[in-house]
């Protein structure tokens, strides 16, 4: 109950946000990176951090929701919701033959055959011409119950439904039947048999669960930036993204997922524009034309990966439990 | 009418070219407490394995209630009414005791609510109710072994498979679990009951079964067992004249 009050106001207080902030474009833009990567997050979680099923290729997933729905509106002219179901069931259908098929195996076959499945998908999508090869698709128009789409703000409100409606599905696994066999297969997976618990079964119905809720955002990311291609949405480095912000945040909690997209998209968003690079120079802390001066205008912009990577490190090292392990007493 | 409620019939385990288990046939009535003893390396646990659904027989029955098991999973086998324990304990180490115990009492209800219910009620029975709220990996090995057996308890099994409940605890600890154990059975369940430690076997068994290398090497009461020269001879070692 406590929970679902937390989530009602930190929703409330992000739902008003936009209007304090006024019309700038770009913050918006990154609140809508902050809430996809935290709804992303928490999505790959309950896979990840509770079933301990680690997916190294969660892309597939969101690249399966924006593909289906780009194709749908743009060759078919069909509704963008309508187009967002359909890429949940394309989600559901790779999620169900890659789970059938490796969840009957232990260790780390899921790891490895999700990263196969994703490449598989990707490779496909390059390569066929539905899917617009290399090239990607591009949508020129979109419309919704007469919305005006071109403004980021329906999209910022649909992202943060979405994160909600992970959120509360997050919360209430967590204390549901599904839920505790989840975390007792993360544990052992033999005493959970030996418990009754049915592993493929479950193991599955967590990835279903999963990988839908990640083509919905897919579906989302796609109409929002109406351009996609495989390095967008099916890329490798997406995946990696998505279980780093779980980790780095806390796997396995309700909230790190959220924690870790809220410091982590814009940091690395700083880095990208360089403003942190901008404020040494600016301040005088570092000269403009210094060596180091030159060095962190020049290069700062193309750290983001390695400082994601740094960040990474020293949490495994000095935090295994995540950021909001850090607050969590010992029992 | 006395039922046999589980029936092994000539079941072998190979693993590769090694026998394991070979040939074994015994039966264990409703509401008895049965006794698999052996010295190490007997096959106890192998056999244990394929009862409850974690081994494939490789040749042979396994009767359960009535149903034939051996091709079953072993969550099959459990909501069945059979429930093991594990000789190494298994506990869901970073979820506390109650939630241990209420994972297993959801192999008999959905709600949460009255999972927790009959979990709180388990770890009453085997004392461990000032524990619910501690993480199950950090107890003590004789606290885990009680955990194990709230655990299946909550499942409420017909029939109990204990791999070595006793095992490292202490005079005290063994009195305390073997009391549990007499209790579940007055409640009605059968307990199957692998043990190295005779005197705890001794007090509490109606049958036993004794395994050596893979073979059934006797069964009888535990009178006839601890008087029989060949069951003297294999936990002694053969060349010792008992």
């Amino acid at each position: 109950m406590k929970q679902i009050i937390i989530i009602a106001v930190i929703a409330g207080f992000a739902a008003l946000l936009p209007l304090a902030i006024g019309d700038s474009p770009y913050f918006i833009g990154v609140l809508i990176s902050v809430l996809m990567m935290a709804a992303l997050s928490s999505a790959w979680n309950i896979l990840g951090g509770y079933a301990g099923q680690y997916s190294f290729g969660h892309a597939a997933y969101f690249g399966a929701g924006a593909y289906t729905t780009m194709i749908l509106i743009s060759k078919f002219n069909f509704n963008p919701l309508v187009g967002m179901v359909a890429g949940i069931i394309v989600a559901c259908i790779i999620a169900l033959i890659t789970g059938s098929i490796v969840f009957r195996l232990r260790g780390h076959y899921f790891g490895l055959a999700s990263i196969a499945v994703a490449e598989i998908v990707r490779l496909s999508a390059l390569n066929f011409d539905f899917t617009g090869g290399a090239q990607g698709i591009l949508l020129s128009d979109v419309s919704l119950w007469g919305m005006d789409l071109n403004s980021k703000i329906p999209f910022y409100y649909g992202m943060l439904l979405v994160l909600v409606f992970t959120l509360g599905i997050a919360l209430n696994l967590r204390k549901s039947k599904t839920g505790y066999y989840l975390q007792a297969i993360r544990e052992d997976q033999d005493a959970a048999a030996s418990l009754g618990i049915n592993l493929s079964f479950y193991k599955n119905k967590a990835l279903l669960i999963s990988a839908g809720l990640t083509s919905v955002l897919g579906s989302l990311y796609a109409v929002y930036i109406r351009f996609i291609d495989t390095s967008a949405v099916l890329d490798l480095r997406l995946s990696i993204e998505i279980i780093l912000t779980a980790i780095i945040g806390g796997v396995g909690t309700v909230w790190g997922p959220v924690l870790g997209a809220v410091l982590l998209v814009p940091l690395a968003e700083m880095l990208r524009s360089n403003v942190i690079g901008d404020v040494l120079v600016t301040q005088g802390i570092v000269s403009e034309n210094s060596g180091l001066g030159v060095f962190l205008k020049g290069n700062l912009a193309h750290a983001h990966v390695l400082v994601y990577g740094i960040i990474t490190v020293l949490c495994i090292l000095y935090m295994p439990k995540g950021i909001l392990g850090l607050f969590r007493r010992k029992k | 009418m006395i039922q046999h409620l589980l029936h092994i019939n000539h079941v072998s385990k190979h693993f590769g070219g090694n026998v394991a288990v070979s040939d074994i046939s015994f039966s264990v009535d409703e509401k008895q407490i049965f006794g698999l003893i052996g010295p190490n390396g007997a096959g106890k646990t192998t056999l244990f394995n394929c009862i409850s659904g974690f081994y494939p027989v490789t040749s042979g029955d396994i009767i359960f209630d009535n149903r034939a098991i051996n091709n079953l999973r072993p969550d099959e086998i459990c909501h069945m009414g059979m429930a093991r324990t594990w000789q190494r304990v298994k506990p869901l180490g970073s979820l506390t005791v109650l939630e241990n115990v209420i994972i297993g009492a959801f192999s008999i209800t959905n709600s949460t609510k009255e999972a927790e219910e009959i979990a709180i009620e388990q770890l009453l029975a085997v004392g461990l109710s000032d524990y619910a709220q501690k993480t199950a990996g950090s107890l003590p090995i004789g606290l885990k072994k009680k955990l194990e057996l709230a655990r299946v308890l909550a499942t409420h099994p017909k029939m109990l498979l204990l791999d070595e409940i006793c095992g490292g605890l202490n005079h005290t600890e063994t009195e305390t679990i073997l009391g549990i154990i007499r209790e579940v059975r007055n409640k009605g369940a059968t307990i199957v009951f692998i043990e190295h430690d005779m005197k705890a076997v001794t007090a509490v068994c109606d049958w036993i079964v004794v395994l050596n290398s893979g073979e059934k090497l006797a069964e009888g009461t535990p009178q006839e067992i601890t008087g029989n020269p060949e069951v003297i001879a294999a936990y002694l070692g053969g060349g010792h004249n008992a």
